[in-house]
């Protein structure tokens, strides 16, 4: 019961973040020398009404709290406001766009976890052998190499030298497999593979090598737990103190880990999407960017904090779910 | 929204680090004497920061001392903006050599050329001035935002702690990347450089820092000395600053060295998307920008400026970590 409530309150809680990330966006947005106008129709010729007409289609001749009223108004709506250079609702772009988004920041966690995890045990369970000190190394690349770089060099060795796969562009599971001819669901599954793997493996590298530290470290830490040492004494055997006493303990920081770190990884997936041509919220962010156009710069960077908040709120839950300790907010 | 509290720490047994912190210095500084992983860790930081310097000095001190820029510079690496005749004209150069081990390469381009012809070697040695120096400037300018941010929340408590830790929360929900992307597009007026990226990296540094320093700050504010300062009148700014700040520093500064790698990191991404160092300058990211649409041609350009950024990160990670192996007394052999 507890956790239901929980649940609602930490969710109440975000409100105020979310609104603050609106005002944010919004300031920053604004900060822009000059006009927005001359911004969003940079490098063409237009004569003083036409820049009137715009600023009065946009609300741009309005006071600044006013105009973040409205946006505050459409956000409610779920309406984020029309871009300007293509000329379709934020909201309708971002939809279309989020889909690889999510499926290359998912597959790369799972990526992570599969990895991290055993190989963190492994690693301090068999503390300062060879291959402890192997996959510390691995770890310290891992954490030491920009994830577009690996990117590049996966291309480089995968799909430039060997040619054994695409180096770039996504096959979308969710769409039919007869829009990409392929013969049946399996082979649809299999090419989706093929093409998430390369990008999966980029993004994913630095989350592996993070947690597998955090995992390392904590499982030593664990296994010099009194409890750990209580249970040698009651003669339990080293695998189920591994797999019960030290194990679940050690798991409570990787779960905070993975929520806050999901800011590194959206923020890598503009880089990753760039490097591997995929048409996702990054890559959308960044022709954004290029564009200027700044209805949808704000609206990506809401999505974007709001996904991350979410994210982080779902780990604190589960931490809550799995930690006896935790007691449910403030009021128990 | 408590997003990361649990990330900082907010300082469980305060004073134990207070106390540990002021008297353990010098035997952390033996500890990393000893730790063969911190010291590698400085030899690489060391390397860098010479070369560094080393580019600093060679670009600004001939030029001062003979007018011209050096031989070295004159390998067209330095921003080439004040030389715009040493630059090739397009299909004039001898483009994209190879480098020296391989069969077409020579001895006087180590690394080769890049497509303008210019030398790689010297550019890559020359990118260290551009994606160090952004580095540590972005992480200081974050640590003395965060200082001032934490210290006054910390101080103060009350509303005024409230209002600026709600701020923090909203500014660390922005993924670092975005929100630095953001802030250098839109400040510039669409013409992003290295300075409003250091502006940026700054700006979003700034609530890691400021966690941290709070959560110092609020155990010394209850020290005995803080309540004598303020019995006997000191005024509140001098408190912070001659009392709270330097008394919950330490901390932080390791923090910050292990942030740089981080910096750096993250300044290479801007840059590898065309919104940090702007080309002709020689950096690290923008060149990988620039090879990027020479991968199939050169694979060579693509190599060199990852290896660079990463031999540096890995600089400052294995120092950050014996740094951390040595204050933490939990994990010890």
């Amino acid at each position: 019961m507890g956790l239901l409530r929980y649940t609602t309150y930490r969710f109440i809680q975000a409100i105020p973040v979310l609104i603050g990330i609106s005002i944010l966006t919004f300031i920053l947005a604004n900060l822009t020398p000059g006009d927005p106008v001359r911004l969003m129709t940079q490098g063409q010729e237009v004569t003083p009404e036409q820049i009137e007409r715009i600023e009065a289609q946009y609300g741009l001749d309005r006071p600044l709290h006013e105009r973040y009223l409205d946006y505050m108004a459409g956000l409610v709506q779920g309406d984020m406001g029309h871009s300007f250079h293509r000329n379709r609702p934020v909201t309708d772009l971002i939809a279309s766009r989020i889909g690889p988004t999510l499926l290359l920041v998912l597959s790369a966690y799972a990526f992570a976890l599969v990895t991290s995890i055993p190989l963190g045990i492994i690693a301090a369970k068999r503390r300062n052998d060879p291959f402890d000190h192997v996959s510390r190394i691995v770890a310290l690349f891992g954490v030491s190499t920009p994830s577009f770089w690996i990117g590049i060099m996966l291309i480089l060795i995968f799909a430039v030298q060997l040619g054994w796969l695409p180096s770039a562009g996504l096959v979308y599971p969710w769409w039919s497999p007869e829009t990409y001819g392929h013969s049946g669901y399996f082979e649809h599954l299999i090419e989706t593979m093929r093409y998430l793997l390369l990008p999966m493996i980029a993004l994913g590298t630095l989350q592996m090598a993070t947690l597998m530290r955090v995992e390392r470290t904590q499982m030593i830490e664990s296994l010099q737990g009194e409890y750990v040492k209580l249970a040698r004494a009651y003669g339990v055997p080293e695998r189920t103190i591994l797999r019960k006493h030290a194990f679940q303990v050690a798991q409570l920081p990787i779960i905070t880990i993975v929520g806050l770190n999901l800011s590194t990884a959206l923020g890598g997936a503009v880089l990753i999407e760039f490097v591997f041509n995929i048409n996702g919220l990054g890559r959308l962010f960044y022709e954004a960017i290029i564009q200027l156009d700044y209805q949808l710069i704000m609206g990506i960077t809401m999505i974007i904090a709001t996904m991350f908040v979410i994210g982080v709120i779902i780990t604190d839950i589960a931490y809550a779910y799995i930690d006896p300790r935790v007691t449910y907010g403030e009021s128990e | 929204m408590a997003v990361g509290e649990s990330q900082v720490g907010s300082g469980s047994e305060p004073a134990e680090k207070e106390v540990e912190a002021r008297t353990g210095w010098r035997n952390t500084l033996k500890k990393i004497k000893r730790d063969t992983t911190a010291r590698w860790g400085l030899y690489v930081i060391g390397f860098v920061l010479a070369v560094t310097a080393f580019t600093l000095v060679d670009s600004n001190l001939s030029r001062f001392t003979f007018g011209a820029i050096s031989d070295f510079a004159l390998a067209e690496a330095l921003p080439v903006l004040e030389h715009p005749e040493r630059l090739p004209a397009p299909g004039e150069a001898e483009t994209n050599q190879p480098p020296m081990f391989h069969a077409d390469g020579s001895l006087s381009n180590p690394l080769g050329t890049d497509p303008n012809g210019r030398d790689y070697f010297t550019r890559i040695v020359y990118g260290a001035q551009v994606s160090v120096s952004v580095g540590i400037a972005a992480t200081f300018l974050g640590l003395v935002g965060g200082t001032a941010v934490g210290a006054i929340a910390g101080y103060y408590g009350g509303w005024i702690d409230d209002m600026l830790m709600r701020a923090i929360e909203t500014v660390y929900a922005i993924p670092p990347l975005i929100l630095i992307i953001v802030f250098t597009v839109f400040v510039s007026g669409g013409s992003p450089d290295v300075r409003f990226a250091i502006i940026g990296v700054g700006i979003a540094f700034i609530p890691v820092f400021a966690r941290i320093i709070r959560s110092e700050v609020l155990s010394v504010r209850e020290m005995d000395y803080i309540e004598a300062a303020r019995a006997a009148g000191v005024k509140d700014r001098n408190i912070i600053l001659r009392h709270i700040i330097p008394n919950s520093f330490a901390p932080v500064l390791v923090y910050a060295t292990l942030q740089i790698g981080v910096t750096i990191l993250i300044v290479a991404g801007l840059s590898f998307l065309g919104f940090g160092a702007q080309p002709p300058t020689p950096d690290w990211g923008e060149m990988l920008n620039t090879s990027h649409g020479y991968m199939h041609s050169n694979v060579w350009l693509s190599i060199w400026p990852g290896l660079a950024i990463m031999i540096t990160i890995m600089g400052f990670n294995l120092f950050g970590d014996g740094l951390q192996d040595a204050l933490d007394p939990r994990i010890n052999d």
